[in-house]
């Protein structure tokens, strides 16, 4: 683990990945209590206030104090983003462990109704599951989950393929295993490395995904200071208080390259000959 | 007796005095000819004029058909496809003239008997027009001849011919409304000023001048193209820009820019749209008034306009009447006291405090801002209030008028009897609060029956009374109407009703640009 | 390439449109509205809804209503409008029109873009040129595109004026002020896609250039120019067809947000419209033909890489 995180932090990228994550870890674990003042308090005189010494990142419509709501929302955005892509990673790594797994005509079955859901966008099915389910916070986590199922449980699969002509796993077969038994405990562990490149830089996706179905009144609900929300929010006051787009913008922004930057450094630190 | 007899040659002059108050120059001649070009800020999806339910279809709707009767700027009534009208003494029973000549488009006449039709029509429930409700109470719609249509009324009703001007009150030729209805989505037969050349609901509607209009004079524009600006930044860039001619309706978050734009004339009007808190008159903890009115003195109104219209507003007093309603009653404004709210909080039997799910919609926006507002403000005096927002299509299938606690939404009405019976009576027809008021009830039913002015203003103050100290809902804010033009727009006046424009009003003067 | 190749090929096709069909009605069938509640707004009667209910078979068991609906499919009829009463069908295939013009105007565009910064950044691997490519790619996957076109919608119509804000004006209409209608649109869509794709061509370029034949090719003393353009390139390029017809599926999703900005009535806005209003056939109708869209696209990018696969194999 040292190692990884060694040779992870001689890449470029993944040194600069793993700063800016930090980064926002800290923000996501004391950001209340780095707050200024409190996210929802409004203040009639404040309103549009722009950046200064009073409100650092100025203030909103109702005079919110906009670095308090981005540090407080950090606990709802980059949280969710990560529940979301475990949550869909998890559910594709079964299915396409299991289709390699289970091989033939299954695999066969199981692959082209997965690459059949793929044929609509990611952000449609994340939309209209979003939709069925209610808008709100819950809601939009399980329909990026749900959008990202099919394309984890390809990779999956494919990797699993690889794994499933290795010798231990023809061992526990020759040994008579049980056939959860396999997948679980011999299968799945050796596909997680390549998975976990992708879940990470499909984290950075996730978050931009979330905040996309919150800019569309589909995922979280205002008031809450979800990042994209804000956006989605601020927009309608462009003209007068650009800040209100451009910090949760930017905070969107640096989550997301700090995934991708820590995806492709893994990627190096696990697999150092590929320079993809 | 009340007997408004108006010729036509009498009308047009009072229309045309009214369309500039108060401009010392000469005007201009309105120019005929050239092609304006309209912004909205929704997708007119609906075309049938019985059924339209937001402002853009309104719009298009007004374009392509007439009513009896149409809505002025100071809310009373003049002569459209009917150019004079009669009551009896006790307003029971009404007769309008039509008009000599009038045809649709499609070239047929359109007679008293398309008259009765569509109003049959409209007040079937089975066709779902939102006039049924809104255009009295008329129990029977006849044509004893080709030119007359007489109305028998349920009862008085002393102000028929400005209901009749009713948005959705539109007429259309009798074997459509009598038979299938379903063409009018694709198409439109009507009398209005304009035809109808393309209909693209998300993108533009297209209308051309209708050369067999009543009034040989109007409309002064050959053509008008309403486009669809989903986004209100980028609607009002179009104008700026030029792209666009006049903006039907502007946010207060675009106004400042605009009235700074070169170019660009600004355009406000105070008005009685407003943003209310419902509160379920019937169910705890709300059918004690201590606790509507402990929350009403929670609300500072003045600063709400801050809040929730950006200072583009007037204060509220939790009656539906503005200042821009003809019977409205001056009374001075409820002040924010937080030690009376937590004092009728502790008698009504919550000494700790309540705690409450506020819905609101996410169509307006301003919904959820109110209600962040509202959470805020009235939390010193022990509300602990939650904000839920849902999206449009939910809270219409399970909040709107069946929650308890949640924000609504209105358009300014025509008339005080118009808001009140909608909202507030007994048997409105959108029951929100179930206040149920006897004395209330009484009230509104004897103005309808009052032709005296002085009276009937009397009528309504005791009215707006009632409902001060009932506070069946918090109405803290009513919002202006917020529109732009370019300044070579002429004789556009922004109406307060907001679901109005007559278009066929307006001319372009020296420096529109020639558009094919 | 057989003809057995191309029957499962199109199979596949039919039995995405299938799952897809399946999939989007179930999901449309557990929406918490009422349809016709939906339908009727603030002004539905008892006897409205149940009128309407009757009229859009809301009353039929589900497997009828879906039997009805797939049984219209199959004749080409999509349904009619909830909202407008319009038939859902030829508006959604004109919506998809003007998407697909945007869709091929923004992947033209990226072409030109991203294969010339990615072999450069191949070339000049670790230099500056690579770097900066580096992080206009980063930058590209990583701002979503609600907050690109926002940026590009203030720089270029509201502070420089250049082009027109939004709104969509068909080229057959007016040739010159379409361009302009399209410019700004094309230009955000194509923004995540040269970021994807410069990315990818770099790899494939810088992979190409250390294998043993460009070695060998070098060796037989072609020049640099050559070896690029014939072995480098045309072997680098062809991971990218793949890659351009996986991006047809986010582009179809990213251009939601895009014609939602920049009011673009093409099917992405119409499907939104749709969603808003709780319009079931419209939903149904736009999911549909966007998953055909993608089906076909995918199994027009299959084909190409056969072709191009073979030319290459023999060569």
């Amino acid at each position: 683990m040292n190692d990884l995180l060694r040779r992870l932090l001689a890449t470029r990228q993944g040194a600069l990945g793993v700063v800016l994550l930090v980064l926002v870890a800290f923000c996501c674990i004391a950001g209340p209590w780095l707050a200024p003042y409190d996210a929802e308090q409004i203040d009639f005189l404040g309103r549009f206030a722009a950046p200064g010494t009073r409100h650092l990142l100025g203030a909103d419509q109702l005079g919110r104090d906009v670095l308090s709501r981005l540090l407080t929302g950090a606990r709802t955005t980059v949280p969710a983003a990560l529940g979301a892509t475990l949550l869909g990673t998890l559910a594709g790594a079964v299915a396409g462990t299991l289709s390699a797994y289970l091989g033939g005509h299954w695999d066969e079955a199981i692959m082209r109704t997965i690459d059949a859901v793929m044929a609509l966008p990611g952000l449609l099915l994340a939309l209209l599951v979003a939709n069925t389910l209610g808008a709100g916070g819950l809601g939009a986590v399980l329909a990026v989950a749900v959008a990202f199922a099919p394309g984890m449980a390809r990779i999956t699969r494919s990797v699993a393929l690889a794994v499933r002509r290795q010798e231990y796993v023809s061992a526990a077969i020759a040994r008579g295993e049980s056939g959860t038994y396999i997948v679980l405990r011999e299968m799945l562990p050796n596909v997680v490395a390549p998975v976990i490149v992708e879940t990470t830089i499909r984290v950075a996706f996730a978050v931009m995904l979330f905040a996309t179905l919150s800019f569309l009144g589909l995922g979280a609900q205002p008031p809450a200071p979800e990042w994209g929300l804000m956006v989605s929010e601020g927009r309608r006051y462009l003209h007068q208080a650009p800040w209100l787009v451009v910090v949760p913008g930017v905070a969107i922004a640096i989550t997301a390259i700090g995934f991708n930057l820590l995806g492709d450094g893994l990627r190096d630190a696990l697999n150092p000959r590929d320079e993809r | 007796m009340i007997s408004r007899r108006q010729i036509f040659a009498g009308a047009a002059v009072l229309g045309a005095a009214s369309l500039v108050p108060g401009l010392g120059q000469a005007q201009p001649a309105p120019r005929r000819g050239g092609v304006l070009r309209i912004s909205v800020d929704q997708a007119a999806g609906v075309l049938n004029p019985l059924l339209t339910r937001v402002n853009p279809e309104y719009l298009v709707a007004e374009l392509l058909y007439s009513g009896l009767t149409r809505l002025r700027a100071d809310m009373t009534a003049e002569p459209d496809l009917a150019e004079s009208w009669t009551s009896t003494p006790d307003l029971a029973e009404w007769t309008f003239k039509l008009r000599a000549g009038l045809v649709f488009h499609d070239g047929t006449p359109c007679t008293s008997r398309d008259v009765a039709a569509s109003f049959t029509a409209m007040l079937d429930p089975k066709t779902a027009s939102a006039a049924r409700t809104n255009i009295g109470p008329i129990a029977e719609v006849s044509a004893p001849d080709a030119q007359t249509v007489v109305f028998k009324l349920k009862g008085g009703y002393a102000d028929l011919p400005v209901a009749l001007a009713y948005t959705n009150a539109k007429i259309i030729p009798e074997k459509i409304a009598a038979g299938d209805m379903s063409v009018l989505s694709r198409s439109a037969i009507g009398t209005g000023p304009f035809k109808l050349v393309s209909f693209e609901p998300e993108r533009q509607i297209v209308v051309a001048r209708n050369e067999h209009y009543w009034d040989p004079a109007r409309p002064h524009v050959d053509r008008v193209e309403v486009l669809v600006y989903p986004d209100p930044a980028a609607e009002a860039s179009a104008l700026i820009a030029g792209d666009t001619d006049l903006m039907a309706s502007a946010q207060p978050s675009e106004f400042p820019r605009l009235a700074s734009a070169s170019g660009v004339k600004a355009l406000r009007v105070p008005s009685g749209q407003f943003l209310n808190i419902n509160m379920a008159c019937d169910l705890k903890p709300f059918d004690d008034v201590r606790v509507r009115r402990a929350l009403a003195l929670t609300v500072d109104r003045e600063a709400m306009v801050g809040f929730a219209a950006q200072g583009f507003g007037t204060p509220g007093n939790d009656t539906p009447l503005s200042p821009a309603y003809h019977f409205y009653q001056q009374a001075p404004l409820l002040k924010r006291n937080i030690p009376d709210a937590k004092r009728f909080l502790a008698e009504a039997g919550y000494p700790n405090g309540l705690d409450l799910t506020l819905v609101a919609s996410d169509t307006p926006s301003t919904r959820t801002q109110l209600g962040v507002a509202v959470r805020e403000m009235a939390k010193e005096a022990g509300f602990r209030i939650q904000v839920q927002t849902m999206p449009h299509a939910t809270y219409l299938a399970q909040v709107w008028t069946k929650g308890n606690f949640y924000v609504g939404f209105y358009n300014m009405q025509a008339s005080a009897d118009a808001i009140f019976s909608l909202l507030y009576t007994s048997n409105a027809a959108w029951p929100e609060t179930r206040w149920k008021n006897p004395d209330f009830d009484k009230l509104i039913g004897e103005a309808r029956v009052t032709a005296d002015e002085a009276r009937r203003r009397d009528i309504y103050g005791q009215a707006q009374a009632l409902m001060r100290e009932g506070v069946p809902s918090v109405i803290p804010v009513f919002f202006d109407l917020l529109a732009a033009q370019r300044p070579y727009v002429q004789g556009y006046q922004l109406n307060p009703r907001g679901a109005v424009f007559s278009l066929d009003k307006l001319w372009l003067g020296e420096g529109a640009p020639k558009r094919r | 390439m057989s003809a057995r190749w191309l029957l499962r090929r199109l199979l596949l096709v039919f039995y995405t449109l299938l799952v897809v069909s399946i999939l989007v009605f179930a999901i449309t069938q557990v929406l918490p509205a009422d349809a016709a509640v939906t339908l009727l707004g603030e002004n539905a009667s008892v006897e409205a809804l149940a009128a309407v209910r009757s009229r859009l078979g809301l009353n039929d068991p589900v497997w009828l209503q879906f039997w009805h609906w797939i049984a219209g499919v199959a004749q080409g009829n999509l349904g009619v409008s909830m909202r407008t009463g319009q038939p859902v069908g030829p508006t959604m295939l004109i919506a998809l029109s003007r998407s697909l013009l945007l869709a091929v105007c923004s992947i033209g565009l990226m072409l030109v873009v991203a294969v010339p910064l990615g072999v450069l950044a191949a070339l000049r691997r670790g230099k500056a040129a690579d770097l900066g490519v580096g992080l206009v790619s980063y930058l590209g996957v990583s701002v979503p595109e609600f907050v690109t076109a926002t940026v590009v919608l203030v720089v270029l119509a509201d502070r420089l004026q250049w082009l027109p804000a939004t709104g969509y004006v068909p080229l057959t209409e007016n040739f010159w002020d379409g361009v302009r209608h399209l410019v700004a649109p094309v230009l955000t869509v194509s923004i995540v896609l040269v970021a994807h794709v410069s990315r990818m061509v770099r790899s494939e370029t810088a992979d190409v250039l250390s294998s043993d034949y460009v070695a060998a090719a070098r060796l037989k003393g072609l020049s640099g120019r050559v070896v690029l353009l014939r072995h480098v390139l045309r072997n680098a390029l062809l991971p990218v067809v793949t890659v351009v017809a996986l991006d047809v599926g986010y582009l179809l999703g990213g251009i939601i947000v895009v014609e939602e900005i920049f009011a673009i009535p093409g099917i992405g806005r119409q499907l939104l419209v749709a969603i808003e209003n709780r319009d079931l056939p419209a939903m149904q109708a736009g999911a549909l033909i966007m998953a055909a869209t993608y089906a076909f696209a995918n199994f027009l990018a299959d084909l190409a890489y056969a072709f191009l696969d073979r030319r290459i194999r023999y060569e």
